[in-house]
Formats: C-alpha cells, sequence, structure tokens
C-alpha cells in the first residue's frame, strides 16, 4: 500500500526522511533506511537539506525504490528555474517516483554555497501549481505532454508559526493550488495542534504530524532558539531535565504524542535527524506495531 | 577639485535663498561692521594673527579700540540674553597683543596725493585707506605727535601710548609721511595743501573747549578739560589745589577727574547737570570713577564760580529738575529755592568740546564745525573734505574711524572714479534676531571672564593701564563663549543635491526644505557647530573660516619647517592638555570642534608631513557642541578602517577623552 | 534612487595600482545622496590614494572631479580627462559603465551599487525596489516582495520566518508585513494565488525608449 492509498484510506501513516550523501557512496543512507524497513510508508528524500550540497534527490530516490522502499520527492524552488523544476519532476515520475512534496527551500546564504546565486524562479504554491498542471498533461505554459504523470502532490505547514495568520493563509494556497497531504514542522503540544487541525480538517487535505525525537534538554533548548515555527513547551523540557535518562524519556515523550495524535491527524513525519534507529523503539511504545507492507 | 567652483563667503548669499546677508548682530551693530564672529573664532582656536587681520579689514587701530571702544557691539551680543554678552572689544586687545601685525600692503601708487589734517582716528583711517589705495599721504598735526585725542585726550591708565604707537606703527607702515607741530590756517594755509596735494582731507577734530558762561569762570584756577588732559598725557602736573571740581557729566569729565586724582587731588568732585540716569557717560566710567573715590553729585547746574582773594573757593549751583524737555531738546528747568556751594580750589569744566578752526578759512556752522556737502563730504572750497568730530560734533572714536573710511571713499571715487569702496560702506545687512526661545535651552550659560585690573587704591597712585589685558588660555576661554552668530553654514545652492543630510544631522532644525526641494537654512537657529558642513556631500555647505582650502592651508602653516617625526594634534578648542608624544615633535591645531578636521584635511596632513595625526577630544563638561561627537566618532573609524587598509592605522589615533588640567582661572 | 556604497580601499586600491595619473570621478545625484560619491567623497579617496602611493614611494597621482549626474551624455561632455591614463568612477554601475562608453581610458569602480532603495534617516538606505520591470506592489500593499523577501517569493511566508524576521535574521519578513498591511487597509488577498513572475518583463528590456513604445516586452 502506498502512502497515497494509506492516506486515502484513512490508515494512520508514518513516514520519516533520509538525507542523501554529501559523495556517491549511499550505504549509510541506505542502513538507515533498512533500520525503518516495514515500519514506514514512505521516506522523504530532501533537497539539499539546508542549503548544504549533496547528492541529488532524484538519483537517492531511485536507489531507495530499487531497495522496495516508496519514496518522497522534495522539490525546492532554491536551486532550478521553473524549466529545471519540471523537467527533474517528469524525469522521476519516468523512474516511477511520484510522491512529491513541495517546498521554497532554505536560503543559499544559510548553507554551505553561500555565494551561489539563489534561484526562486517558483515557490513552493507555485510548485504545487506546476505539478498540478503536469498532473493535467500539460507544462505551465500550456504545452501538452507526451504521456501524463500522476503525482501525489504535498506541502508542508509550521502551525506553530508566529504569527500564524500568513502561514494558514498560505497553507490555503497550497491546498488550493493542489496539495493532498502535509507533512508539520515539529509540534509538541498536542492541545495547539488540535486546535490547528480542527481549521485544517475542513479543507479534507490529510495531514502527517511532524514528530522530533527529543534527546535531552539542551536539545529542545536550542530548537526552540534556532528553529522557526518549533516551540517545545516548557513542561516537556522539564521533564527532560529531571530525567535520568533523557534519551529514554525523549522516546517515551514522542510515542505517547504519536498516540494522542490518532484521534488528531492522518499520520505522522518522524525525523529522527540521526536516531533512525530508536524509530522501531517509538513506534512499538505508540502501539503501531503492525509490519507495513 | 577642478571644475566645481567653491563658493566663498562673500558670493554666497549667506543663508540660502532666503537672506541676501546676513551679520551677527554684533557685527550689525558695530559702525564699522567688524568681522566681530570671525575674529573671536580666530580667537578661540589660538590663531591670533588671523584674529588681528581680520579686525584690521575694518579697523586700522585695534590696540587702541580694544581699550577704550564703547562697544556698541556688545549690547548686541545675543549672548545678552542668556547669560552675559562676550568682551568683544578686550578680545580684540588681545588680538593685538598676541597676534603679529601683517605688513600692510597697498595697491599700486597711482599718483594722487592726499593731505590729511589731524591724526586722531577719523584722520588716521582715512590717511590709511587713502595710502592702501595706493595715494601718496601726508598728515599734518599740530601736536608733537599722532593721535589727536587718543594721545592728548584720553588718559594713560585707559590707553598707554605704546598700546596707540602699535597701531600707528602699523599704519605709518604704509610709508605714510608725517608732519607735525603744523597749525594748518597759521603755519600753512589750505590754499597751499591744495597746492601740494590732489585732495586735502581735514579731520582736526574738537579741540576747543567750552566753558560755562558763568561768573568767576575766567579765574585762573578754572581750567578747561582737553587743555588739562593734554598736559598730564605730556607728563606735565598742571597745578591743582587740593579739592577740584570738575564740571560735566561725560566720560570726559570722568577722565579729567581721575586724571585729577592721579595729579594728587585729595578731593575730587564731578558735578553735573543730568541725573545719574541722564549722564552720558558710561556706566562703567561712573562706576570705575567712583571706586576710585570721586563723588559724583547729579542734577546740579553752576550759576558762578565762588572766588576769594586767593582764588577759586568754590562752585555754586543750583538744583537742575530737568535737562530735557518732552521733545528730548535741551532745555534745562531749575529750581532756584535749591542751591549748594560745592568747596574747590580747582574748578575743571567738561562741558562741551568746540571745533577751533576758523583759521582755515571754510565755511562753518554755527557752532563753528566745518559746513559740508552731505552727498560728497566735500567743504566749501575744491579739493577739501572733512570728517570726523569737526563736521559731526562729539563722537565715539569707532564713529570717527567709520566717518574716516566715508572720506576716503569719496576721495577715491573722486580721484580716480572707482565707487566700490563707497558701494561697500552703503551696503546695508540685516542683523540676526535674538535667540529663539526654542534655542536656549540648548546653550549652556557661561560666566564672562573678567579681566585682571589693578585694584583701584593701588590704580590711583600713577598712570599705569588698569586693565591687564587677558592671558592667552583666558582669552581663547572667553572667546570660545561666542555663539558664531551668523557663521555658520553657507549653503550653495549650486552644488546642493538635496540629499537632506545637512536636516538629519542637524540638531537644531536650522535647515529645512522649501517647497520644490531646495534647501535653506535658519540662521537663528543655526549654531554654526559644523555637522551639516562636515557630512555634506557635495561640500555645498562651508562655515566661514572653515573650507576645506582654508583647513589645508592652515595645516599647512602648522606643519611648516616641521621635522620628520612630527605629530600634527588637531585639538578640540575644548580641551586643554595636549597628548603628551614622547620623541616627537609636537604641533597642534586648535579647531572650533573636531568636525571641522576633516577625512581629507586629516589624510592630506598625513601626506604633507605629519608623521602622524592625533585627534585629541573634548572634555564633556566644556564641549561646545556635545551632539557632534557621535560625528566625530564616526569619522574617528573610517578613518582608522581606511589607514588600515592602507597599512597606515599606526598614522592615526585618536585620544580619549583628556582630563582637564587644573587650570586656574583667574 | 540608487543606492551605493565606497568599496573597501583594498579592493580598489590593486584595480588602479598600474595607472600613472588617475582621474576620480564623483557624481553629485544618487551617489553623492548616498553619502559616497559626492564632492566630499571624491576629495577624501584622492587624499587617501595620493597618501598610500606617496607612502610606497610611487609617484601615481589623484585628482578629482564631479558631474551632475554619470549617467547623462551631456554632463560628461563637461569632463575633461585628458592627461590622464585611467578613470575611477564614484558613481553607481550605471555611472561606470555609462563613463566607459564614452571615453577611451580604463574606467574602474571606486562604489558596489546596492540597490534601489530610500532614505531612513541619516546614513540609512533600505532596498526598496529590484527593477523586476513588473511591479506588482498593487497587490502587495506596496511592499515589494521581490526586493524585501530574501528569497524573493511571491505567495506568503516561507517556513523560515520567525516572530514575523526573515530566516536570515536581518530584516523583517515582507510577506508579514505586506499581510498586516492588506489586513490594516481591509484588503483580503490571501486566497489570490501569485503567479510565477513574468521575468521576460526585465530580460526583454535592454534599453527603453519612450518614443518606440512598449515594444516586444509587452
Amino acid at each position: 500500500m502506498s502512502l497515497r492509498e494509506a492516506l486515502e484510506a484513512g490508515r494512520f501513516a508514518v513516514t520519516s526522511e533520509v538525507g542523501p550523501p554529501k559523495g556517491i557512496d549511499v550505504s549509510a543512507m541506505m542502513a538507515s533506511a533498512e533500520l525503518l524497513r516495514g515500519r514506514v510508508d514512505a521516506l522523504n528524500v530532501t533537497d539539499n537539506q539546508a542549503a548544504v550540497m549533496r547528492l541529488s534527490t532524484i538519483a537517492a530516490c531511485v536507489h531507495l525504490k530499487q531497495a522496495g522502499f516508496e519514496p518522497v520527492l522534495q522539490v525546492t524552488g532554491r536551486d532550478r528555474n521553473r524549466l529545471a523544476i519540471q523537467s527533474d519532476l517528469l524525469g522521476a515520475a519516468s523512474l516511477g517516483i511520484t510522491t512529491v512534496l513541495a517546498l521554497t527551500g532554505d536560503h543559499v546564504v544559510v548553507g554551505d554555497h553561500r555565494e551561489a546565486k539563489a534561484v526562486f524562479d517558483l515557490e513552493s504554491v507555485q510548485i504545487l501549481k506546476v505539478i498540478a498542471d503536469l498532473n493535467a498533461g500539460h507544462d505551465m505554459t500550456g504545452h501538452d505532454l507526451i504521456g501524463t504523470p500522476e503525482f501525489y502532490p504535498g506541502a508542508v505547514v509550521t502551525p506553530g508559526s508566529v504569527p500564524l495568520e500568513p502561514q494558514i493563509a498560505k497553507f490555503e494556497k497550497k491546498i488550493a493550488a493542489g496539495a493532498r497531504y502535509f507533512q508539520t514542522q515539529a509540534v509538541f503540544d498536542i492541545e495547539a495542534f488540535a486546535h490547528f487541525m480542527s481549521g485544517a480538517r475542513e479543507s479534507g487535505a490529510k495531514v502527517l504530524a511532524g514528530v522530533v525525537v527529543l534527546r535531552s534538554a539542551r536539545m529542545a533548548h536550542f530548537m526552540n532558539k534556532n528553529i522557526p515555527g518549533i516551540a517545545v513547551p516548557d513542561g516537556i523540557i522539564a521533564t527532560l531535565e529531571r530525567s535520568e535518562n533523557p534519551q529514554q524519556t525523549g522516546i517515551e515523550i514522542a510515542a505517547r504524542f504519536i498516540d494522542e495524535c490518532k484521534e488528531v491527524c492522518d499520520g505522522v513525519h518522524i525525523m529522527a535527524v540521526g536516531a533512525e534507529h530508536l524509530v522501531p523503539q517509538i513506534l512499538d511504545a505508540a502501539g503501531l506495531t503492525e509490519v507495513i507492507a | 577639485m577642478r571644475t566645481v567652483p567653491t563658493a566663498s563667503a562673500n558670493d554666497t548669499l549667506a543663508f540660502g535663498s532666503e537672506r541676501q546677508r546676513v551679520y551677527a548682530p554684533c557685527r550689525a551693530k558695530c559702525p564699522v561692521y567688524i568681522d566681530v564672529p570671525g575674529y573671536l573664532m580666530a580667537i578661540a582656536e589660538g590663531r591670533y594673527t588671523d584674529a588681528l587681520e581680520t579686525v584690521l579689514e575694518r579697523n586700522p587701530l585695534p590696540s587702541v579700540c580694544g581699550r577704550v571702544c564703547l562697544r556698541p557691539c556688545e549690547a548686541g551680543c545675543r549672548r545678552c540674553n542668556l547669560d552675559e554678552p562676550i568682551a568683544i572689544a578686550q578680545l580684540k586687545r588681545a588680538a593685538a597683543d598676541f597676534g603679529a601685525y601683517p605688513s600692510p600692503v597697498p595697491l599700486a601708487r597711482l599718483g594722487f596725493s592726499a593731505g590729511v589734517v589731524g591724526g586722531g582716528p577719523a584722520g588716521l583711517t582715512a590717511a590709511y585707506d587713502l595710502a592702501m589705495a595706493g595715494f601718496l599721504v601726508t598728515i599734518y598735526d599740530a601736536k608733537p605727535k599722532l593721535g589727536g585725542m587718543l594721545r592728548y585726550g584720553i588718559p594713560n591708565y585707559r590707553l598707554p601710548d605704546y598700546a596707540l604707537d602699535k597701531d600707528l606703527d602699523y599704519i605709518l607702515s604704509l610709508g605714510i609721511e608725517v608732519e607735525t607741530d603744523v597749525s594748518i590756517g597759521t603755519d600753512v594755509t589750505v590754499a597751499e595743501l591744495r597746492m601740494r596735494h590732489d585732495a586735502v582731507v581735514v579731520t582736526t577734530g574738537l579741540q576747543g573747549s567750552r566753558a560755562l558762561p558763568i561768573p568767576g569762570a575766567d579765574a585762573p584756577q578754572v581750567l578747561a578739560a582737553l587743555s588739562f588732559l593734554a598736559a598730564a598725557a605730556c607728563g606735565e602736573r598742571p597745578a591743582l589745589g587740593a579739592k577740584v571740581v570738575v564740571v560735566g557729566g561725560g566720560n570726559v569729565a570722568m577722565d579729567v577727574a581721575r586724571t585729577a586724582r592721579r595729579l594728587g587731588a585729595r578731593e575730587v568732585q564731578v558735578v553735573c547737570l543730568e541725573s545719574s540716569e541722564e549722564m552720558p557717560a558710561s556706566a562703567d566710567e561712573v562706576w570705575e570713577a567712583r571706586q576710585e573715590g570721586i563723588k559724583v553729585d547729579c542734577s546740579w547746574g553752576p550759576t558762578e564760580v565762588a572766588t576769594e582773594e586767593d582764588g577759586v573757593c568754590g562752585l555754586d549751583a543750583r538744583r537742575c529738575t530737568a535737562v530735557f524737555d518732552s521733545q528730548r531738546r535741551f532745555a534745562p528747568q531749575f529750581d532756584e529755592s535749591e542751591t549748594i556751594r560745592f568747596a574747590a580750589d580747582t574748578v575743571i569744566f567738561a562741558t562741551g568740546q568746540s571745533a577751533d578752526v576758523a583759521a582755515l578759512g571754510l565755511e562753518l556752522t554755527p557752532r563753528g564745525g566745518i559746513v559740508i556737502d552731505a552727498d560728497t563730504m566735500r567743504a566749501s572750497e575744491p579739493g577739501v573734505y572733512a570728517a570726523g568730530d569737526v563736521v559731526n560734533g562729539p563722537t565715539k572714536v569707532i564713529d570717527a574711524i567709520a566717518d574716516g573710511h566715508k572720506v576716503a571713499a569719496y576721495v577715491i571715487r573722486d580721484l580716480t572714479q572707482d565707487t566700490s569702496r563707497l558701494e561697500q560702506l552703503a551696503e546695508g545687512a540685516e542683523a540676526l534676531g535674538s535667540v529663539p526661545d526654542s534655542m536656549k535651552s540648548k546653550i549652556e550659560p557661561k560666566r564672562r571672564i573678567q579681566m585682571e585690573k589693578l585694584e583701584f587704591y593701588e590704580a590711583v597712585r600713577n598712570f599705569e593701564e588698569i586693565e591687564q589685558g587677558y592671558t592667552e588660555y583666558e582669552a581663547a576661554r572667553e572667546a570660545q563663549r561666542c555663539l558664531g552668530c551668523a557663521t555658520g553654514a553657507r549653503l550653495s545652492h549650486e552644488k546642493c543635491a538635496s540629499c537632506l543630510t545637512c536636516m538629519r544631522v542637524c540638531p537644531h532644525h536650522a535647515p529645512m526644505v522649501k517647497a520644490g526641494g531646495f534647501l535653506y537654512f535658519d540662521a537663528d537657529m543655526c549654531h554654526a557647530c559644523g555637522a551639516c558642513a562636515s557630512q555634506c556631500p557635495a561640500q555645498a555647505i562651508s562655515l566661514e573660516g572653515h573650507s576645506e582650502e582654508e583647513m589645508g592651508i592652515r595645516t599647512q602653516r602648522a606643519l611648516e619647517g616641521a621635522g620628520e617625526d612630527t605629530t600634527l594634534v588637531f585639538a578640540c578648542g575644548c580641551t586643554p592638555s595636549r597628548p603628551d608624544m614622547p620623541g616627537s615633535e609636537v604641533r597642534t591645531m586648535t579647531t572650533t570642534c573636531l568636525l571641522r578636521a576633516s577625512e581629507t584635511t586629516v589624510l592630506k596632513a598625513l601626506q604633507s608631513g605629519a608623521a602622524r595625526v592625533v585627534f585629541a577630544g573634548c572634555v564633556e563638561a566644556t564641549c561646545r557642541y556635545p551632539h557632534a561627537r557621535v560625528l566625530v566618532e564616526q569619522r574617528v573609524s573610517l578613518l582608522k578602517d581606511m589607514l588600515g587598509q592602507l597599512g597606515l592605522e599606526d598614522r592615526f589615533i585618536a585620544t580619549t577623552e583628556a582630563p582637564e588640567e587644573d587650570v586656574h582661572l583667574r | 534612487m540608487i543606492v551605493v556604497r565606497l568599496k573597501p580601499l583594498a579592493e580598489i586600491c590593486p584595480m588602479v595600482a598600474h595607472h600613472h595619473r588617475v582621474l576620480v570621478v564623483g557624481c553629485n545625484t544618487c551617489a553623492a545622496v548616498s553619502l559616497a560619491g559626492g564632492e566630499k567623497e571624491v576629495e577624501t579617496l584622492v587624499a587617501a590614494l595620493s597618501l598610500a602611493s606617496s607612502a610606497k614611494h610611487e609617484t601615481a597621482q589623484f585628482e578629482g572631479d564631479v558631474v551632475q549626474r554619470q549617467c547623462e551624455p551631456e554632463f560628461l561632455e563637461d569632463l575633461d580627462a585628458s592627461g590622464y591614463d585611467a578613470i575611477l568612477s564614484m558613481g553607481c554601475g550605471a555611472g561606470v559603465a555609462f563613463i566607459a562608453e564614452n571615453c577611451q581610458l580604463p574606467v574602474y569602480p571606486a562604489l558596489d551599487t546596492m540597490f534601489i532603495g530610500v532614505s531612513k534617516g541619516f546614513g540609512s538606505w533600505q532596498a526598496e525596489c529590484s527593477a523586476c520591470g513588473s511591479c506588482v506592489l498593487g497587490e502587495t500593499a506596496g511592499i515589494c516582495p521581490i526586493t524585501r523577501c530574501a528569497k524573493g517569493i511571491m505567495n506568503g511566508p516561507c517556513g523560515g520566518v520567525q516572530d514575523g524576521v526573515c530566516e536570515l535574521g536581518d530584516r523583517d519578513c515582507a510577506w508579514v508585513l505586506i499581510h498586516d498591511r492588506l489586513a490594516a487597509q481591509g484588503r483580503d488577498k490571501a486566497c489570490s494565488i501569485g503567479d510565477p513572475k513574468d521575468n521576460a518583463a526585465k530580460t526583454l528590456c535592454p534599453e527603453w525608449d519612450m518614443n518606440k513604445g512598449h515594444g516586444e516586452s509587452r
């Protein structure tokens, strides 16, 4: 069952993500994917994440697909103009990669090639529109395609963004532009997230809650300070601070949150950030024990 | 810069388009329009010679006027409304004391010759102007030495001979010929003078004393003020009794009374018609006379000089109830019932002066003055001009100087057809208004620095000069009180890029935008701090005396003959201390504010031979322009950055705030 | 106006190092208003380069001149470059280019051209326009997302915004500002999707001749 099928069937879905290497040796990437085999519906493949140059997303997706995983192709507007984006999408579709996630992309100046020209010819909403165009059998200028792809487009939303209103407006634009599912920036406060979802539900889009496994109070503090839209509640930080085994506590916190999400949204997107080996344990603790085919 | 014209102070409409020419009120009130803020600024920056040259542009008698001018300028000083006026005259003396008199350079000889009759202030000024214009000039004077009333009227304790001679030497260095002990009309006739010269200028002043026509006035112990003063000036000791009564209420009466004290009179009494409020003598003079133990009795009209066999025994007088009528005309009223006798051995009349020029054969007024044509200053004989007190009656020294300029301008016009001097004299100027209320709080009150004087008990023993003069430090401090009125921002519209930077950096809201995007400056608001000029990218704003060019010249001057390891210190005017640079020759250039030393000025100084440049920062407590400090800091960091990039970072040093030295102010 | 700033001297010096007599030319319009290329800055640069040259015992000479606008042929006619072997322009890029086009000498830039912007106060400017050739300010409450959003995006804030500040940390998020101002004006454009930018509008405008009217670009 693909991610699309799972979400459309109403099964609580689980995704995670892997980062392509800087270089051509994909063994570490594949090893971390192996740790998740059978426990996730799909694996997101980041696109030069944080504007740090790495192996191409499409190539990484192909490696994963060949190994039997369902990859989610992240497409950003940072490095490619509208020709390259369409062309890459068609290329991906031709290789059977159709689950895509449209993002604007981090700015080049935060990455490792800060003097690069930032493209941003299209941003997330426009990329979603382009995907809709391709799915309709033509490119964004109306020229017919030979062979029509069937992308399942998704996007991201940050429920904790401050101020929230422009974020919600953009969320609505993304839905209007064809986003079928969303993964969120990491969320920790289930009540605030539930409030966001009560509005989001009306749109009909599927939402995967972003989950980050906190491994220490320091990590929580760091994320609060440095990552836009993330707010780890003080209570969680206090719990981590009190814990004798913060990693175990972090696993428990993530598991409880995932368990609570079952009533609130359509799935979770686990950003393990180097702790992929903990994911099965978390899912077990969250009661998601069944093996995904 | 090659092609962009630099606006000079004179060719610019001073404050943008709003006003044609605005003078500081001190300057506007000066009969000869001395650039007072200009010379005060120079003194504040320690440039005494520049200050002296500025004064000499308008007044060839700075040493004299620095001592005896009645200073109409100070009444106009905008500090009057804040604390006390600047000691403008005393600072003029400081310029003459510490500055070097230049060598005046006359225009090429024109072949014209002028004879000036009378070597007082009007005659000296006229002679100076004519000589500067290229005339051959001869001054004739009846006395053995030049100076007129300056030498023979004003006592030495106010104006010593050396102070007068300083100015005379300067004037005569133009090559003016002098014939003394010559009475025109008796020794030489006017007709003879007309043969010798193309123009004759009569400036003989008022040499006669008017006595009151009362009984006893012809007694031998009754003296005339002028001859008494002249005798004292020549070192004679006119015979005086123990009790001297001086009749008169003007400055001459005070001079006579004080001179009499110095000549040994035990009791000196001044008796005058006017009430103490109406006395024509300046309040300072009256106060000083009283300090010297002189009694001043007002509102008495003398009726008779009482005499006995031995001579004068007193002065009888009746109460004067009013001196002037409702139209301010002289019409004394008396109360005959109230009379008094002032005991006296000697009576000196200081009740007015008269011209004594009947022998010249010129047409005279009923009071004996020379009649001139107001439009030409010519007297009744062709080629003969007259000016000064002999025409106008008694006036101030500075008025006589102004009249001397005027008559010279007429002579020059008549003989050379050059009207420029006359036009210059006719040019009016608007005076700056008083300090707006919104500005008052931004000006820190500062007390006027009192000049050291002889104690009065000591002063009356001889004719030594009472005022001792400022020290250089005191002069600079006093000059720093000047608000620099009307010396501030001058805008060249031609160069202005309308960037509005001046508006943004001015803390006093002096620059404003007019409709159409043109800038203009409200001179009333301007503090002459120079913040705008220092930041103007188009160099469209200049401050008087501080253009890039002028600063460059001064830098060169400061570095003249400097050795290899010379440190040039740009010192803020408020910083009395100087950085210690061991092993280095230190040259100092004081500026009103460090902002006046631009980046270019500093860089050029380094290129002109300064091994390093130091900015000696200001002292917070005395900083004249506190708001400028942030801009100075910006300039310092810009210079450091630039020189650092050129690998020359060790050649510019900004000192931190220098602690004020414990300088004792008297 | 065009906002410019002085290049580091360490960058300027090598450019003119091999020349003997260099004319530094200011521009009394935008560059002067930017406090970077007026007569004052020309004099300062001339003094700095002269000092650097003499400190190294070199004989290169630097002199200054200012023209009203370097981007006008008539103003450039006043420029007398005879006797010089290079020009150092203190104008914007257009000024540098136009002098280079109008004289035979090598021309070097002393300034970096930053943006089209507005004054925020003494010595402070903000970019407001990118000269994109197809203005959208009518839809964005007068705040240019092309210029003031680091990514120049068209459909609202990216995920990098934090408390209304851009992920680059050096500016307010343009889209938060746009959203706020539209809301304050009672204008709700949140749901209409901004089309991809028409980049051809600029690409096809190497010059603009009003006598010929809108050409192919529109």
